[in-house]
């Protein structure tokens, strides 16, 4: 583009957009008239922009336009961490599942099987408890002798049982 | 760097939550008055050979199951919170293992529990301890030592010996102990 055409093209584009006033468009009619290079420079221009009003625009198919709007986003800056980013909020989301989950697999009511296996492990604790009670028995009487290992013995059932009742009679 | 972090910190939760009921329930049986704290017996006798722990729960079960066949059984059941066992075998560092069982019994003493039947020969040791808070039973302790297995019973709740002995003959269990 030369100096003529850059002196008139913001006035010969004023005139085709109309935004040209009426006495500045009969004067540049009126220098076009007298200049020939001017004049055909606005017929040019206006075959032009007729030309350009009968192109129609063309609708991108969609999977271009998606692939263009994911332009920014992926020379976006990724943040470090953060709680809201999908995977972490789907993380956060599967905790409750989990409790939920966990809570479901261990009910409160325990299984006839267990209740088995826990009757097993009390007699096994009773019986030691049994045999402890035993030698106890044993070394007092052979210390005192049988009378008095009942003796003792018993007293210390009794002493136990004392505060078993004691237990009952608060209850009660 | 900081992803590699994170997944030890899910893992790590997931663990957590995972053994949150065991803890709860070893959290209910510290908190009664009759829990005995053996301490770390692992360190000085080795792996037990036999671990029971029974919380109140468990035992209800095992006495409402029990009700029908024992009603004395039931009975004496009903009145326990807890059962808690550890055996260990002592094959060698006996001298070690007397040493600990003292140890637990100073401890015993000063939480309060009552001394009730004491053996203290040579070649073995019987320690059985009640502890009472206001005239109420909450537990009963009962340890045993000899040259090759010590033993660590805590009862939690209250337990007659002669209603064990009653109802010992319910249960069909032999235990292989060599104390006599």
């Amino acid at each position: 583009m030369n100096e003529y055409d850059e002196k008139w093209e913001d006035r010969i584009n004023a005139l085709l957009d109309g935004e040209l006033s009426i006495d500045d468009a009969e004067l540049l009619k009126a220098q076009a008239s007298d200049d020939r290079e001017l004049a055909r420079a606005i017929v040019e221009a206006y075959q032009l922009q007729q030309v350009m009003d009968q192109v129609s625009v063309e609708q991108a198919p969609q999977s271009l336009t998606k692939r263009l709007n994911a332009i920014p986003r992926e020379h976006r800056s990724k943040p470090v961490f953060s709680l809201f980013q999908p995977r972490w909020a789907m993380a956060l989301a599967a905790i409750p599942l989990v409790v939920i989950s966990i809570s479901l697999m261990r009910p409160d009511t325990p299984s006839a099987s267990e209740i088995a296996q826990a009757r097993q492990e009390m007699a096994i604790a009773f019986a030691y408890l049994d045999k402890a009670a035993v030698i106890t028995g044993r070394e007092i009487e052979s210390t005192v002798g049988h009378t008095m290992a009942n003796a003792v013995t018993g007293s210390v059932n009794k002493v136990i049982q004392s505060e078993n009742l004691t237990s009952k009679e608060k209850e009660a | 760097m900081k992803r590699l972090l994170m997944s030890k910190f899910v893992i790590g939760l997931f663990c957590t939550l995972l053994a949150l009921p065991a803890m709860a329930q070893e959290d209910e049986l510290v908190d009664l008055p009759g829990y005995v704290d053996f301490g770390d017996l692992s360190a000085t006798y080795g792996e037990p050979k036999i671990t029971i722990n029974l919380g109140g729960t468990m035992l209800n079960f095992v006495g409402m199951m029990s009700s029908s066949e024992s009603p004395e059984t039931s009975e004496m059941i009903s009145k326990l919170k807890g059962i808690r066992v550890q055996i260990f075998s002592l094959d060698e560092n006996v001298d070690a293992a007397r040493e600990q069982f003292g140890k637990t019994k100073s401890g015993l003493k000063s939480s309060g529990w009552e001394p009730i039947v004491q053996v203290n020969e040579d070649d073995e040791q019987v320690l059985v301890y009640m502890k009472a808070v206001d005239g109420n039973m909450e537990g009963m302790t009962v340890m045993v030592v000899d040259d090759e297995e010590a033993v660590f019973v805590n009862v939690i709740g209250q337990l007659n010996p002669a209603e064990l002995a009653q109802v010992m003959d319910k249960f069909d269990v032999n235990v292989d102990m060599d104390l006599d």
